[in-house]
């Protein structure tokens, strides 16, 4: 049922009615009773609990994420363009017609190289260049709050599901829990040292380590234009409260962090992959909560609450209604490749099952006969050997120097 | 958690971005996915052996000559650190076989399988490092089998064109069309349909051009007398008209052409006047030079084939020398 999944696809609803996204302003979650996530201490313990914030869960919207990324991203572009002089600052004429000559504007005067050339054109040789940059050029993206605030929620629940965390590529093989959470007193670090030790305790070192091996010379022109070394994302500290936090996170490679009244979508789903490797302090986490829900920003909800379509048609309460199998159905069987299954191509070919039992008779008065043929093969690389030996041994004898077969020789 | 089921991420995994996803092949046609993930069954990119979209998944991984099973359920799924369940399996072959048995025991079929597939290959592969080792042990050096890539590409590029140049299709066509005209093949017999048709046509003008003259002669001796003539099953001139109609076997008379034994409803419902009655003179001749030709007998075997009603089947042989001798 691919092509029902396609219907009942969020994303085909998102497509059938354009860029319109689904919003619901209270909050309607069937479950009253959310999950549990456990809060770890600075040193990898388990020291309390709380819910999971209801954005946590909400819908999953990989192509909305990836549209609002790759607008957001254009947002903080410098702009560029062409010299707006940039060859005109020449008095060039075209010669017209009759002088044997293109017509392009030339350079008029004389006494130089440079008169009667070509310029204007964005053929010519210090022309123009084909539709000039300018400035004006529309650099940012104007995108709808509401696109982005779902974009932001989708991407927070999918920094939750720890498959997608590690298809996006994060190592989170030693992290205890996903989405990780560690008491408030993370965000009162002072030291780098001891951000290490308790990124160590956490078992989200890895990642910060495999950022940390990835440095290297960018490839390009962006080398001198301050964009020297290229890095992987590690993972993204989310807090409440900065109090030292940042100066103690900082300088470790990959690490980034957030304030989560300022969660960012270009973090939280960089190149417009969701499922960044999120480390929440207790206080963001629970922030969480009053932020996206009743009386602040909506949480976007999914078409379907249950998308397992194949449950949904065999359950009890579908196939009871549904209209008994047809009769008659043409079921083949699938084809069986002639070349690799044997009983196929004894279906084909009458003679492959007599051919094959011959050659299996064969193979048998082969084998018995192996011992023999070995021993006879033996014997005769033994007198080869033996019939070179004497060879040598004459070239030997004759190699010295003196008169050759002195004594005459003999070939035995 | 209600946005995170496995269809939903295999849609994100397999539309957006994996990480560990790999693929070969330049062209559409010869694209293969691949899943680098160290937990994977087969090495394949599929729903269903992804170990990130499948939240009841098991794996075996050898280490150091020792295999091991891995488990991961669905109540783990959200700590990545205790999420697989390593089992010890046995040395041996057949126990560890039935240790995947009863481990897996409510795991999908699938699984299953692939588990003890790829358990069969890691102790195949690991009796071939035995082996070599042996071999190296005793003083002869491992061989190492180089891939030579220009080779490959040498021996790759010559065997597309040998099989173009091959032409299997047209070779195998012509092949079974000689078997066919020879009749190898029972009493299916192969004509070319063109000429065939024509040669059908020229019966059928014929045939009419025999009636209209019967026809003439028919309504002066018997004006007002429409009388049916009803083919008996039982009756001897059927019986003679089947045996001489032989090859020829599927014309039926009045140009019409199809599988003598289901012909029977068909005889019902045709007003064989023609056949039976008016034409017997004709039919005398006919008779005479069927079995002037000397045709054999036909089989109640012939009569399986389905035919198309109302058309002439070319699926039977058509003797050319059958209608010159009716006109």
């Amino acid at each position: 049922p691919t092509a029902l999944l396609l219907h009942l696809n969020p994303f085909f609803f998102f497509f059938s009615k354009g860029n319109r996204p689904k919003l619901i302003k209270k909050t309607t979650l069937t479950m009253t009773s959310r999950p549990l996530v456990t809060v770890y201490s600075c040193s990898g313990e388990k020291s309390g609990e709380t819910t999971l914030p209801a954005v946590m869960s909400a819908a999953l919207r990989p192509d909305l994420v990836q549209f609002v990324h790759t607008n957001m991203n254009k947002n903080n572009r410098q702009a560029y363009a062409v010299n707006i002089h940039a060859s005109k600052k020449v008095v060039a004429k075209s010669w017209g017609t009759g002088r044997a000559v293109a017509r392009i504007p030339r350079v008029g005067g004389g006494g130089t190289s440079r008169s009667g050339q070509g310029a204007f054109g964005n053929m010519c040789r210090g022309g123009r260049m084909y539709n000039p940059s300018k400035t004006w050029r529309k650099w940012n993206r104007k995108i709808n709050i509401k696109q982005k605030r779902y974009a932001v929620a989708s991407a927070l629940a999918a920094s939750a599901v720890p498959a997608l965390v590690m298809a996006r590529g994060h190592i989170v093989d030693e992290v205890p829990e996903l989405p990780l959470v560690v008491e408030n007193a993370i965000e009162s670090t002072k030291k780098t040292s001891a951000a290490n030790d308790i990124l160590q305790s956490i078992g989200a070192l890895d990642d910060v380590e495999k950022a940390g091996n990835s440095k290297q010379l960018r490839a390009g022109k962006g080398k001198m234009r301050n964009r020297r070394y290229t890095l992987r994302r590690g993972p993204l500290i989310v807090y409440k409260t900065n109090d030292g936090i940042e100066q103690a996170f900082r300088n470790l490679p990959g690490v980034e962090f957030c304030c989560v009244d300022r969660l960012n979508l270009l973090q939280l789903a960089p190149g417009g992959h969701m499922g960044r490797f999120c480390i929440w302090s207790q206080a963001a986490l629970e922030a969480l909560e009053t932020i996206y829900g009743e009386g602040g920003k909506s949480i976007p909800f999914a078409t379907m609450t249950n998308p397992d379509i194949a449950r949904i048609i065999n359950s009890d309460e579908v196939q009871s209604v549904v209209n008994p199998m047809k009769d008659g159905q043409k079921y083949y069987a699938p084809k069986r490749n002639a070349i690799k299954n044997v009983d196929a191509l004894e279906a084909l070919d009458p003679y492959a099952a007599a051919k094959r039992r011959q050659e299996a008779v064969l193979t048998a008065a082969r084998a018995s006969k192996k011992d023999e043929i070995m021993a006879k093969k033996r014997e005769q690389r033994k007198s080869k050997r033996a019939f070179k030996e004497q060879g040598k041994a004459f070239y030997e004898k004759v190699s010295v120097q003196g008169t050759v077969c002195e004594d005459g020789f003999t070939i035995e | 958690m209600q946005s995170a089921s496995d269809d939903m991420i295999w849609e994100v995994i397999n539309h957006q971005f994996c990480s560990f996803k790999t693929t070969i092949g330049k062209a559409l046609s010869d694209k293969q996915h691949f899943c680098r993930h160290p937990y994977s069954v087969t090495g394949l990119c599929n729903r269903t052996s992804c170990p990130l979209a499948n939240s009841k998944y098991a794996t075996l991984r050898e280490d150091d000559g020792r295999v091991h099973l891995f488990l991961k359920t669905v109540e783990r799924a959200h700590s990545p650190k205790n999420l697989w369940e390593k089992i010890y399996l046995s040395r041996n072959y057949t126990k560890a076989l039935a240790q995947i048995d009863e481990h897996l025991q409510y795991f999908p079929k699938v699984l299953i399988h692939r588990n003890k597939q790829r358990l069969t290959k890691i102790h195949q592969y690991l009796i071939r490092m035995r082996k070599i080792e042996l071999k190296v042990r005793a003083g002869k050096k491992a061989k190492l089998v180089r891939v030579h890539r220009k080779v490959e590409q040498r021996e790759e590029r010559r065997e597309r064109k040998a099989l173009v140049a091959a032409k299997i299709e047209s070779v195998l066509e012509k092949e079974l069309t000689e078997r066919l005209a020879k009749g190898a093949y029972g009493d299916i017999y192969n004509f070319p349909e063109s000429p065939y048709q024509k040669a059908l046509l020229g019966a059928e003008e014929e045939e009419e051009e025999e009636e209209d003259e019967e026809t003439e002669v028919a309504t002066d001796e018997e004006e007002e007398e429409m009388v049916e003539y009803v083919e008996d099953l039982d009756s001897e001139l059927e019986e003679d008209e089947e045996e001489d109609m032989e090859d020829a076997g599927d014309y039926m008379g009045d140009g019409q052409w199809g599988a003598r034994g289901s012909d029977d409803d068909e005889d019902d419902d045709d007003d064989d006047t023609n056949k039976e009655g008016d034409s017997d003179e004709d039919s005398k001749e006919a008779k005479k030079t069927r079995k002037e030709t000397g045709q054999k007998e036909r089989t109640k075997s012939r009569n399986r084939v389905r035919r198309r009603k109302g058309r002439p089947t070319p699926r039977y042989g058509f003797d050319l020398n059958f209608i010159c001798i009716m006109a």
